[in-house]
């Protein structure tokens, strides 16, 4: 069958590292202490899962990246909607947001710490923050992008700013946000992980971090694993809301 | 204005871009009987559309004043794919009647009556990106028809279309307009689609566009878009529009 096909060729490459890895390591082709044999993450993680650690962990980050991403993504959808719409805020917005957008985040964490302290609002910020710019240039760009046919058929129908806004700009920009919105769950794991590694003391980049340090490497492997399955699955949750709310691009 | 004479155009000049932008149109006179359907005949960048542009009010004139017909509403065609993609086929019909405060149920039962009548029916609950470019045109005309206007606004709908699909639509859209006698301002660059659907054609210039001559459509209807060709003095009007039009 073809799904089966499909799904099977896509798992040869990924399983084939891990046996290759697997040997490599068990034959001390490579230093097993940095690279311990997969067998032995496996079940470092399993420990860790029925410790309940891990779990842990990986809640804490997901709690801190879903604010993160609620609270910039709103107002980046809410201003960049208005920035497409109105060209006097579009020019009021558009030269600081394309200065701050280039800042690499993780420079501002020590800004961010001075100005919120060290505790989970600054966590949360930084990613607010790196999710905002992502969300407000997409939307932007979105609602520029909505075809002039469809805005005069409407325009001629005698739709008012307010309904074309509505009825034409704001589905008409809802792909590229989220389009946008993908990239953007990206970034915020990319940011909430780099920020605990450098402050935070739970969470899964501080589990990451901390057993670099002490050189446990199968802890800091199924930390890896932890922030990919947790990548995956807001990917994954972001796709379900996309395939709900875009229905016409199904 | 409203007019109860049709269409009455005098002076008009319509500029893209602004004041000081491309003169598009420029001391623009046209009459259109009520109730009757007119096409425009002309050359690409010769202002057809930016004349349609301006009567459905997204352009605003330079000079010139227009009286439309009726209570001075119009419906527009715009010219490529103008189906809302996010919207199904019976929700773009009832686009229109929806922004004139028509309630809900109403409004879809006339959308779905529209399609129905266009062969749309099985069609109603798609949207526009799961059904051919001629479904989608058919259902942009639809979403024309529906609002009643007293003028409807058509630029170039039926161009983008393969030869059996635009001569089933012509015949649909003919059908559609027999029933209602609206005044329609049809925009073309295609002679034969001039001669099989209007009651007059005007010829415009190269841009600045205006009339540089108007001809009575001498075919009784119904008209056969193959064996219209096949009527006596089809040749001689079609090279007296395409020498018009050369001599632009």
């Amino acid at each position: 069958m073809r799904w089966t096909r499909t799904i099977g060729l896509g798992l040869v490459l990924p399983v084939g590292l891990i046996v290759l890895w697997q040997v490599a390591s068990y034959r001390d082709w490579i230093n097993s202490l940095f690279y311990p044999p997969p067998w032995d993450v496996m079940q470092r993680t399993w420990e860790q899962v029925r410790d309940g650690d891990l779990l842990s962990d990986g809640r804490i980050t997901a709690v801190r990246l879903l604010w993160g991403f609620v609270l910039g993504a709103a107002p980046g959808l809410v201003v960049g909607l208005a920035a497409g719409i109105s060209r006097t805020v579009r020019e009021l917005t558009y030269p600081l947001a394309t200065a701050l957008y280039v800042v690499p985040r993780i420079a501002m964490l020590p800004l961010v710490l001075v100005a919120l302290g060290i505790g989970d609002e600054a966590r949360v910020f930084m990613v607010a923050f790196s999710v905002f710019f992502i969300i407000f240039f997409s939307a932007l760009s979105g609602v520029e992008q909505v075809d002039r046919s469809y805005i005069d058929a409407a325009r001629a129908f005698g739709a008012g700013r307010i309904r074309l806004a509505v009825s034409v700009l704001l589905p008409g920009a809802a792909p590229a946000v989220f389009s946008g919105m993908r990239v953007a769950i990206g970034f915020a794991l990319i940011v909430i992980v780099g920020t605990e590694f450098l402050a935070a003391n739970d969470g899964l980049g501080a589990r990451i971090w901390t057993s670099y340090q002490i050189f446990d490497f199968p802890t800091m492997y199924s930390g890896i694993i932890a922030v990919t399955i947790l990548g995956v699955l807001l990917a994954w949750a972001l796709l379900a809301i996309e395939w709900l709310m875009v229905p016409w691009r199904r | 204005m409203p007019s109860q004479e049709g269409l009455s155009i005098r002076g008009l000049a319509v500029s893209y871009g602004g004041a000081n932008g491309l003169r598009a149109v420029e001391g623009l006179d046209l009459n259109v009987k009520n109730g009757s359907f007119h096409a425009i005949l002309g050359p690409s960048g010769c202002g057809k559309s930016t004349l349609l542009k301006a009567l459905a009010g997204l352009i605003p004139a330079l000079r010139g004043a227009f009286l439309k017909p009726g209570d001075g509403s119009v419906a527009y065609v715009p010219q490529g794919n103008s189906c809302f993609p996010w919207l199904r086929a019976r929700e773009n019909v009832a686009y229109g009647l929806q922004l004139r405060g028509v309630g809900r149920s109403e409004r879809l039962k006339r959308s779905d009556a529209l399609l129905a009548s266009l062969g749309l029916s099985g069609f109603a609950r798609m949207y526009p990106g799961q059904l051919s470019e001629g479904m989608r045109q058919r259902v942009a005309i639809a979403r024309a028809f529906a609002v009643d206007a007293p003028l409807l606004l058509m630029d170039e709908p039926l161009s983008a279309l393969d030869f059996q699909t635009k001569v089933g639509v012509q015949n649909e859209l003919i059908q559609l307009w027999s029933e209602r006698r609206c005044t329609v301002l049809y925009v073309t660059h295609d002679i034969d689609e001039a001669l099989a659907l209007a009651d007059r054609i005007s010829v415009f210039s190269a841009r600045p566009g205006r009339v540089i001559q108007t001809i009575d459509v001498p075919f009784p209807r119904p008209r056969d878009y193959v064996r219209l060709r096949e009527q006596p003095g089809y040749g001689t009007v079609f090279r007296d529009l395409f020498e018009s039009l050369e001599s632009r």
